[in-house]
């Protein structure tokens, strides 16, 4: 059974390329509570392991990552 | 924290910024790379720059050095092999390449990566 998690904030970098979906998903993170989740939209093809690499690098969870088309839809817990 | 890394094995990162302008810098990260993996080695070689145009589809072909088979056939034998083929999208924009339109066995990964990549790697080598 999947649980659902509930964003606190949505950021949408659709149309936007590397670097520009990491930089704008840090400043989130930057701005939340440790705890909360973010869910952010991208369709560069780029952001897939990039928005990984740069949670993993941060130490923050990356809780799913769903793909429809090109957009990618991920939902990233704050965990530090 | 430390980072975990994605894989036990030893792994070697070759970087590509030589194009086809340049055909004889582009055989030896495939050669070097196949032969890691034989070793039993991770190898991953990232385009970048004018590395780029090493992938786009249909430049290997045209490729072909001395008596060695074609950048083709040294290219499908590395990824056939297990190594790992990663392009930096945006160095298209940058030399005004078209987007996109790479082999297929390519993947599309930008600076978060490439970094993360470097970090992770037990040995760098750049052509």
């Amino acid at each position: 059974m999947q649980t659902e998690f509930r964003p606190n904030r949505i950021l949408d970098a659709l149309g936007l390329y590397c670097p520009e979906p990491v930089f704008r998903t840090r400043v989130e993170l930057d701005r939340m509570a440790v705890g909360e989740v973010l869910e952010v939209f991208a369709d560069d093809p780029a952001a897939e392991e990039d928005i990984k690499s740069l949670v993993r690098r941060t130490g923050n969870d990356v809780l799913r990552l769903k793909k429809d088309g090109s957009v990618l839809q991920f939902l990233i817990r704050k965990v530090r | 924290m430390k980072v975990r890394k994605l894989s036990e094995e030893k792994n070697i990162l070759y970087v590509q910024t030589s194009g086809v302008d340049t055909p004889e810098r582009t055989y030896a990260p495939f050669i070097l790379a196949t032969t890691a993996v034989a070793m039993g080695l991770d190898a991953t070689i990232y385009f970048v720059i004018k590395g780029v145009s090493v992938v786009k589809r249909g430049e290997a072909e045209k490729i072909k050095l001395g008596d060695f088979p074609s950048l083709k056939e040294i290219m499908d034998q590395a990824v056939k092999a297990g190594v790992k083929l990663e392009v930096c999208e945006q160095s298209c924009m940058l030399l005004g390449l078209g987007r996109g339109d790479f082999v297929e066995d390519a993947k599309v990964v930008g600076a978060a990566t490439l970094n993360d990549r470097l970090l992770d790697a037990d040995a760098v080598m750049c052509f």
